[in-house]
């Protein structure tokens, strides 16, 4: 081989990429082999906020944002598991209270908390009192935030039930500056009726106006399950006035050739609803998207 | 006999200007041949090309064009280093480092035996005159003594062919005169030398040919002896006693006067002037004549004159080059 | 490769007389000052503490040595010019890159090897002047062998370190070299995150980039084993291999960049 007229020979630079192309197809076997479990724990390997604000040093916003952004691709990864393990969104909490502690004044990171830790698995991590921690912490830095009262009692209502707590977190949610008016009128709904979807629709559909994607999209699907709510209703009066042989089972079949529907009926999210062979209750399947249905009266 | 050093239309160009665009010539288009057993000067001022020729011949950068060989092998190639030296110009090496280690760590790599290593170390700084110091760190070396631990690294392989870059720098004359020693000693054991300098008398001392370059460019190469004709130019008249009167009425006769101690002058006199004549008259004024010599043309009128002639060429050659482009 | 070989000697005794191993002395005094500090702290935390601090430590010191040494590998030569003398010597360029990158390597390995001594030497001391029904309490040993595995893949990430270093010494002036090296060495570390990009963002376009980007990035997330060595989870033997074959691929290609790069330059 000649020798070039500058440096070494241009083989030398070939070479290169070839070693480089080495070591990225060593990192994608070994990443392909190795459970991701070995990452999980390292990921919170500080859990204490305060020891990580000092490590950081001064750059307590960006290592939010980071923990933000891993809070998410969590949530997301057990979101997208198919291997069939439980995932309980168990590192959402303290990734979100790290990235919290870290920047108080992350709003996003109280919203997601507020909505994703308090929803029943598997939409969420199904702790709404580790929601309601994070909100207090963000109330106790920005009192003024309406839209954390407003959660907080959103979660009340929805999750744990307590319409008189419920109420009154509206309430102060209304006395915070400019809070929206109708915050008040929901409040007094709340003391009055009782958990009622008219009510629930009223929140949802304030949500819809939400700047943020998920939080829209959470409002939609809120929407469509009361929706589903109605529909079962309806969907059980017809099914009782059908006549049915005592000892068969239920089915939409016998409810199609009596002539009272003219399908299998599809709930909002166009999954079909399923009949309860013994009882004959209406209820959304549970490979639909609305799965866990909320319950409420009418 | 095939040449020690054989050059071959070699040129540098760099790159001036933020857009480089315009390149700057440091070396255009030399072609010497340099024969085994010489010592060859390599002569012009300061920014000629002379550092930039010998950082060629080492690999140290790259040609625009041309080639070059050592010893019948391209430059840079791994072999021949074993059997050449070199020193830089204003060398630096490594201050943490004594004189004795720095030898011994360039001696490693030439591949000698321990027992070689430091009988050769031990010769060398001897001969070029560093004696306890060896064992002090480079930090603590005067300029002159680092030039003298660089002359060492380049004798370190008992080199074929030695390339020195303005060897004299740093020294004083008892220095400069070591060295001059030194290289007329390489001559007589069969050796090339390749030196560049700025200082003609070194080369009139010492080389058996000179090439000249000014500008990037080569304006003369030769025999010493065939470059400076020896032209008599004029006579140089030494005289003692003499009155203040006589030296008014001679002084229109000559082209210079200098004086040195009182009553004892230098006249220098043109060929024109009867120089005899003039001298019989002095002597008559009771005068007494100290030395008479002819004047010839030096290297340095010779090098002073094909310099400007360079100069001017330069200016309509680089009229052409741009025109070209 | 004799002249690799004693260039690289060059470079360690020139760590040697530039007093690096001083840097030593002020981990076994951090090492051994804490040590006696913590014993007074909670029971158990003490010994944990001890080996996150000395792995951690260990892997600062060598971080700031491979740094600041590798920025200035050859830079300084040129820079000051003594690389003239030394080129026109039997020794090329690429040997000239090696052994100035082996030498450094060298210096680390030593100080690596110390500070692994003084470490397991402080851990057994703590060992022995503990209860036996303490002992039993605790996940791992004191002495743990398990360590060396953290403090191999440590040695592995500062030879990578060294190896950019040295890449950007050939070519860039050293203030720009520290600060480049040193941005690779944080974003390395958050490749990580930039693996799991594409499972939550819709763009298909952002998640490429992201997943090309942690590909290109040297990868120095996967050489921090700290946390699970001390906690004792298992770390496959798989993933050490590969994470070692990794490294070396990587350094390889950085080497031959170099090398390529610095035998093109005039050294004006």
């Amino acid at each position: 081989m000649t020798q070039p007229a500058r440096g070494v020979h241009p083989l030398v630079a070939v070479a290169a990429a070839a070693f480089l192309g080495l070591a990225i197809l060593l990192q994608v076997v070994r990443d392909r082999s190795v459970p991701a479990d070995v990452f999980v724990q390292r990921l919170l390997y500080v859990r204490s906020p305060q020891v990580l604000d000092r490590v950081v040093l001064g750059f307590d916003a960006l290592a939010a944002d980071v923990y933000w952004i891993r809070a998410i691709q969590h949530y997301g990864g057990d979101r997208l598991d198919v291997s069939g393990r439980v995932r309980k969104y168990q590192l959402l909490y303290p990734l979100l209270d790290i990235a919290t502690s870290l920047d108080p004044y992350f709003n996003i990171a109280y919203r997601f908390g507020a909505i994703f830790l308090s929803e029943a698995y598997p939409g969420g991590a199904g702790r709404p009192d580790l929601a309601v921690n994070l909100l207090r912490k963000g109330i106790a830095t920005q009192p003024g935030k309406w839209e954390y009262y407003h959660d907080i009692a959103f979660i009340n209502y929805w999750q744990l039930r307590d319409t008189q707590a419920a109420a009154e977190w509206f309430r102060r949610a209304a006395q915070q500056p400019n809070a929206p008016n109708w915050l008040m009128p929901v409040a007094a709904a709340m003391l009055t009726e009782g958990a009622d979807r008219t009510s629930a629709r009223f929140i949802w559909r304030q949500m819809l106006d939400a700047d943020q994607e998920w939080l829209r999209n959470r409002a939609q699907r809120g929407l469509q399950q009361i929706d589903g709510l109605d529909q079962i209703d309806q969907l059980e009066q017809i099914v009782a006035s059908v006549p049915h042989r005592s000892g068969e089972p239920y089915s939409w079949l016998e409810v199609i050739r009596a002539g009272r529907l003219r399908g299998i009926p599809l709930d909002p999210s166009r999954t079909p609803y399923v009949i309860d062979p013994q009882t004959g209750r209406v209820s959304v399947s549970d490979q639909s998207a609305l799965f866990p249905m909320p319950e409420t009266k009418k | 006999m095939s040449p020690a050093i054989d050059i071959d239309n070699l040129a540098k160009d760099y790159a001036v200007g933020f857009w480089r665009r315009r390149p700057y010539r440091a070396l255009d288009r030399l072609t010497l041949t340099i024969e085994p057993g010489e010592v060859f000067g390599f002569l012009g001022p300061n920014g000629a090309g002379k550092t930039t020729t010998l950082k060629l011949l080492m690999q140290l950068i790259y040609p625009t064009s041309g080639r070059a060989t050592i010893l019948g092998r391209p430059v840079g190639d791994l072999a021949v280093r074993q059997r050449i030296g070199y020193l830089p110009e204003n060398p630096s090496f490594y201050e943490y480092l004594t004189a004795e280690e720095l030898l011994t760590y360039f001696a490693q790599l030439f591949g000698f035996s321990p027992a070689d290593r430091r009988k050769r170390i031990a010769t060398l700084l001897d001969r070029v005159g560093i004696g306890r110091e060896r064992r002090f760190q480079l930090r603590r070396f005067s300029k002159g003594m680092v030039q003298r631990v660089g002359i060492a690294q380049a004798l370190l392989n008992d080199p074929e062919v030695i390339f020195l870059d303005e060897p004299m720098s740093g020294l004083d004359p008892l220095g400069r005169r070591d060295v001059r020693a030194l290289i007329l000693e390489l001559r007589d054991q069969g050796r090339t030398v390749f030196f560049s300098s700025h200082i003609l008398a070194d080369a009139e001392a010492l080389c058996s040919r000179v090439a000249v370059v000014a500008a990037g460019r080569l304006a003369a190469q030769g025999r010493l002896a065939d470059l400076t004709e020896f032209t008599v130019r004029g006579w140089e008249l030494v005289v003692a006693n003499l009155s203040a009167a006589a030296l008014e009425r001679v002084r229109p006769a000559t082209s210079r006067v200098i004086e040195i101690s009182p009553g004892r002058y230098s006249l220098e006199l043109s060929l024109a002037q009867p120089a005899d004549r003039i001298l019989a008259e002095l002597v008559a004024t009771g005068a007494s004549v100290v030395s008479l010599n002819p004047l010839r043309e030096t290297l340095e009128d010779f090098f002073v004159q094909r310099v400007n002639a360079v100069g001017q060429g330069s200016r309509t050659e680089h009229e052409a080059v741009d025109a070209r482009r | 490769m004799r002249a690799v070989r004693y260039v690289a000697i060059n470079v360690f005794r020139e760590s040697i007389r530039d007093r690096v191993p001083y840097n030593l002395v002020l981990f076994a005094v951090l090492l051994i000052g804490s040590s006696y500090l913590l014993g007074q702290l909670t029971a158990g935390q003490d010994v944990k503490i001890i080996k996150d601090l000395g792995l951690a430590a260990t892997s600062v010191f060598g971080l700031f040595i491979a740094i600041f040494i590798g920025i200035g590998l050859v830079s300084k030569e040129v820079e000051k010019r003594s690389i003239y003398a030394l080129l026109s010597k039997p020794v090329s360029r690429s040997q000239f890159i090696a052994g100035k990158y082996s030498g450094l390597v060298l210096t680390l390995a030593v100080n690596v090897a110390v500070m692994t001594v003084a470490l397991y030497a402080v851990l057994a001391y703590m060992s022995w002047t503990e209860s036996a029904q303490f002992k039993a309490g605790w996940e791992r040993p004191a002495a743990d062998p398990a360590l060396l595995k953290a403090l191999l893949l440590i040695f592995l990430e500062l030879m990578l370190v060294t190896a950019i270093a040295v890449f950007f010494s050939t070519f860039s002036s050293p203030i720009l070299s520290a600060a480049m090296t040193f941005g690779l060495y944080v974003a390395g570390h958050f490749n990580a995150d930039l693996r799991n990009f594409d499972k939550v963002v819709d763009s298909k376009s952002a998640a490429t980039l992201a997943r090309v980007v942690y590909h290109v990035l040297p990868d120095f997330a996967a050489f921090d084993i700290k946390t699970q060595v001390v906690h004792g989870i298992p770390v496959p033997a798989m993933y050490l291999g590969a994470t070692i074959g990794y490294g070396l691929a990587y350094i390889g290609a950085l080497l031959l960049v170099a090398t390529f790069i610095f035998s093109r330059r005039d050294f004006k």
